[in-house]
């Protein structure tokens, strides 16, 4: 079971960093996944640098594929990160996706 | 002063039949058999691995070696994700300095196949950060991250990476206890299916079973009694942050940088004195990247220098790397690697490496890398 | 005098077509065309639910204002789809933008009209001055049965609007509400997809119930449609509002500007919302704006809005915004609604 208390703690944190832009520094496309991400492969992973100076590493979603480059400019959006069993709390979190 | 005095290691691959006890026993019982020496010889065991508590919820291990073994002595599990070897082998060494006229095993086992591709790659995925989890990364995703900013930089193509591939499984096909003992060819590697952009499944090394296991000693008449033993010039470990994003750049591992600097200082040695090394390829990209941090070759150049394939053996290079078919061909049950790559460099240097048997080796280096990159241990042995 | 302040909204970016849906079961696309007016409809991608989109129609809706987070101090979600059936979402949005602790939160569910019937508690939570301002949220990512008609129809969509008593843009003249027991649509709990009483949700449910409330608040406030700029309509299909529009009185004229089910299919809670969207881009001030939902179950809620000069602050660009779609073909329209 995913702790709710750790969910609880982690979405204080990184709420901060939603509706911030940034820049992709590096981006991969994961085909082979673990147990949990097994149902969304395949699905690109960044490293975003954000204008604050900050790195996050997080998924690009609504994207072409002419988007997914080293330089592409991003915004922090909210989406479902992990959904775990039907009795588990869901897991909100960050994922950017391309601005022009 | 220490030795390593004894070495064996078991087959590394899928195999079935043999639980993680099995393999510790096996990898035990070997090296004191190949070393002649009676557990009752032994003063402390050192024991190597990263997935026993996750995958088997398999802790206190210490107790559990102690009865395979049955002994009473100190028993010490070490983790630090894939350099759980490089790491158990260094607080070995630093406890029998410490303790002087001491003999000590250390070992490391890995037995990853009980369970689904699925559930081992998540279990390996704790080496990550929560974030990195959070974003659905795996290890080949971290690498795969690395490689693409590497490549991209450097302007490289896939091809690069695909020659250390090529190279490993050359070297694997003259090791009869490595995984893999087929030689492959750069176009089945580059056609090989992507695993994590653009690391493919023929850049990654396996999911393994193995153990092996080393003696080490600083008793100076037990070190007299064998003729085949090396000396622990140094052993030096350095750590980094866990998360990819908070390196200082994301084309080196600053670990290794920081690592070889000292072991190499200690040693008093040069980059050029180095004859034979085991780099840590858990994917083809580490390899390049180890080339350039240890400083065997400038940052940026490995790309485009090994298709040359100086570090393959048969080429009448001045550095060999990865005789045992690396991480990638011999195989990488985890906490094995760091043992076997050290055990590989004691094969070569007393002259016992067999049919991949590199000449008039004199001193050599092992270099295990924890996660993607936030420890680095890097180990300099020499006759 | 109490009203809309500002308001935002959200349409994913992908859409499937109602000949790919056809294809797949074998139906003349045109047929469907015209019985339901649909050509196609919003999907949410598999990673976005009610929750996720009422953020991004939230921040659309508090970007334009400078408030104090103690101003907020009441929250309602309204939604048929909400991430749980026992945790409220109005929190979890709530903390995610940042408002301070100090508010009512409130979850409310009446299918299709969960949100309109929040308006009237919220609307009148400010003049009550229990609250200076209030959010009230739609947001659905509506799931059908797969080879129901349905499945042409629902789709996803949020729209969020912020009440207060100061620089109002939309004014809130007056209310209505019409209610009934009347099982026309249901989803009872822990079954995936809603059921309906096929023809059943015509005359006795959604035309009986809007013509009621309509006719209510029109009476009250002794009004008739030629009076109105505009007329919105909650939109289950292309087809329904235009009729219920000419049953009340109202143009082709009025109501045209709201019928987005065209493009966007029914999001449900918000899909009377999202006509009034597409209206207020386009609406002057003074104008006059009537507005009636509808829930099954069932119920209607009716309005009178009237345009104030602020409009011209508080627009928010829609059409162009909704043209930038990806098309989605059918297996991962059933990815995206975790049908699969």
């Amino acid at each position: 079971m995913i702790s709710p208390v750790k969910i609880w703690r982690r979405q204080k944190e990184i709420k901060q960093n939603l509706g911030k832009k940034g820049k992709i520094l590096t981006w991969t496309i994961i085909y082979v996944a673990g147990s949990e991400f097994k149902t969304y492969a395949p699905y690109p992973v960044a490293v975003v640098k954000l204008e604050s100076g900050k790195r996050i590493t997080t998924q690009l979603v609504d994207y072409r594929k002419e988007d997914l480059k080293i330089g592409q400019r991003v915004i922090v959006i909210l989406r479902k990160v992990r959904e775990g069993t039907n009795e588990d709390v869901l897991v909100y979190g960050l994922k950017v996706k391309p601005i022009f | 002063m220490v030795s390593i005095i004894g070495y064996y290691t078991t087959q590394f691959g899928e195999l079935w039949e043999k639980s993680l006890s099995d393999l510790i026993e096996e990898s035990i019982t070997g090296v004191l058999r190949n070393t002649r020496l009676e557990v009752g010889q032994i003063d402390a065991i050192f024991f190597a691995n990263m997935l026993a508590g996750v995958l088997e919820n398999n802790l206190h291990t210490p107790s559990k070696i102690a009865e395979i073994v049955g002994v009473n002595i100190p028993v010490f599990r070490v983790e630090a994700a894939c350099a759980s070897g490089g790491v158990a082998f260094h607080l070995g060494k630093n406890y029998i300095e410490a303790n002087s006229g001491k003999t000590i095993l250390v070992v490391g086992a890995e037995k990853m196949t009980d369970h689904s591709p699925e559930e081992t790659t998540s279990a390996l995925s704790s080496a990550a950060s929560g974030e990195e989890q959070e974003a659905g990364l795996t290890f080949p995703g971290l690498y795969a991250l690395i490689a693409n900013y590497y490549l991209s930089k450097y302007h490289n193509k896939e091809e690069a990476m695909a020659y250390v591939s090529y190279k490993n499984h050359f070297h694997g096909s003259l090791n009869d206890k490595a995984q893999f003992k087929r030689k492959i060819s750069i176009e089945q590697i580059l056609q090989s299916p992507y695993i994590a952009y653009p690391i493919k499944v023929l850049d990654s090394s396996p999911i393994s079973d193995g153990a092996s296991a080393l003696v080490l000693s600083s008793n100076p008449s037990t070190i007299k009694k064998i003729k085949k033993s090396v000396a622990v010039l140094s052993s030096e470990v350095s750590t980094d942050t866990i998360s990819l994003n908070k390196r200082k750049r994301l084309d080196e591992i600053l670990a290794t940088k920081l690592a070889s600097d000292k072991a190499f200082s200690r040693a008093r040695l040069k980059r050029s004195d180095i004859d034979i090394a085991e780099l840590h390829d858990c994917f083809t990209i580490a390899e390049l990247l180890a080339m350039e941090d240890i400083g065997f070759w400038k940052k940026g150049e490995a790309g485009n220098r090994i298709n040359e394939l100086e570090t393959m053996y048969g080429n009448n290079g001045e550095l060999v790397v990865n005789t045992s078919g690396g991480l990638k061909a011999a195989g990488h049950p985890v906490g094995a690697t760091g043992i076997k790559q050290i055990g590989e460099i004691f094969l070569q240097l007393t002259e016992q490496a067999k049919n991949r048997q590199v000449k008039n080796t004199k001193f050599g280096l092992a270099h295990n890398v924890g996660g993607s990159g936030g420890t680095a241990v890097i180990t300099i042995l020499g006759v | 005098m109490v009203g809309i302040v500002s308001y935002g909204f959200y349409v994913p970016q992908y859409r499937i077509k109602v000949e790919e849906i056809a294809g797949v079961w074998g139906k003349e696309p045109i047929h469907v065309l015209s019985s339901l007016g649909i050509e196609e409809k919003a999907v949410a991608a598999i990673d976005e639910d009610s929750l996720t989109m009422a953020f991004e129609s939230v921040s659309m809706a508090l970007s334009s204002v400078k408030l104090k987070k103690d101003d907020i101090r009441a929250i309602f979600f309204g939604s048929e789809t909400p991430p749980y059936v026992v945790n409220p979402a109005s929190t979890i949005l709530a903390e995610f933008l940042g408002i301070d602790h100090h508010y009512l939160a409130s979850d409310t569910q009446f299918a299709c009209k969960a949100a309109t019937g929040a308006i009237i508690t919220a609307a009148s939570l400010v003049s009550s001055q229990f609250t200076s301002n209030a959010l009230v949220i739609a947001s659905d990512k509506a799931n059908a049965k797969p080879h129901d008609p349905l499945e042409y129809t629902a789709s996803s969509g949020s729209v969020s609007l912020l009440l207060g008593n100061k620089n109002i843009m939309l004014e809130i003249v007056a209310m209505s509400s019409f209610s009934s027991d009347t099982p026309d649509f249901w989803r009872r709990e822990g079954i995936r997809y809603p059921s309906h009483g096929g023809r059943f949700t015509g005359k006795p449910s959604y035309f009986y119930h809007i013509q009621n409330s309509a006719s209510d608040l029109l009476k009250k406030q002794h009004l008739k449609p030629s009076d109105f700029a505009y007329g919105i309509f909650h939109m289950p299909n292309g087809r329904f509002p235009r009729e219920i529009s000419t049953t009340l009185g109202f143009t082709k004229k009025q109501i045209e500007p709201s019928l987005v089910v065209r493009s966007l299919g029914n999001s449900y809670t918000a899909s009377a919302l999202m006509g009034l969207v597409s209206v207020l881009e386009v609406a002057k001030p003074n104008d006059l704006i009537f507005f009636a939902s509808y829930g099954s179950g069932a119920g209607s809620d009716a309005f009178i809005f009237k345009v104030t000069q602020n409009i011209k602050d508080k627009r928010q660009e829609f059409r162009k915004k909704i043209e930038n779609k990806t098309y989605i073909d059918y297996q991962n329209y059933l990815k995206f609604m975790r049908n699969l």
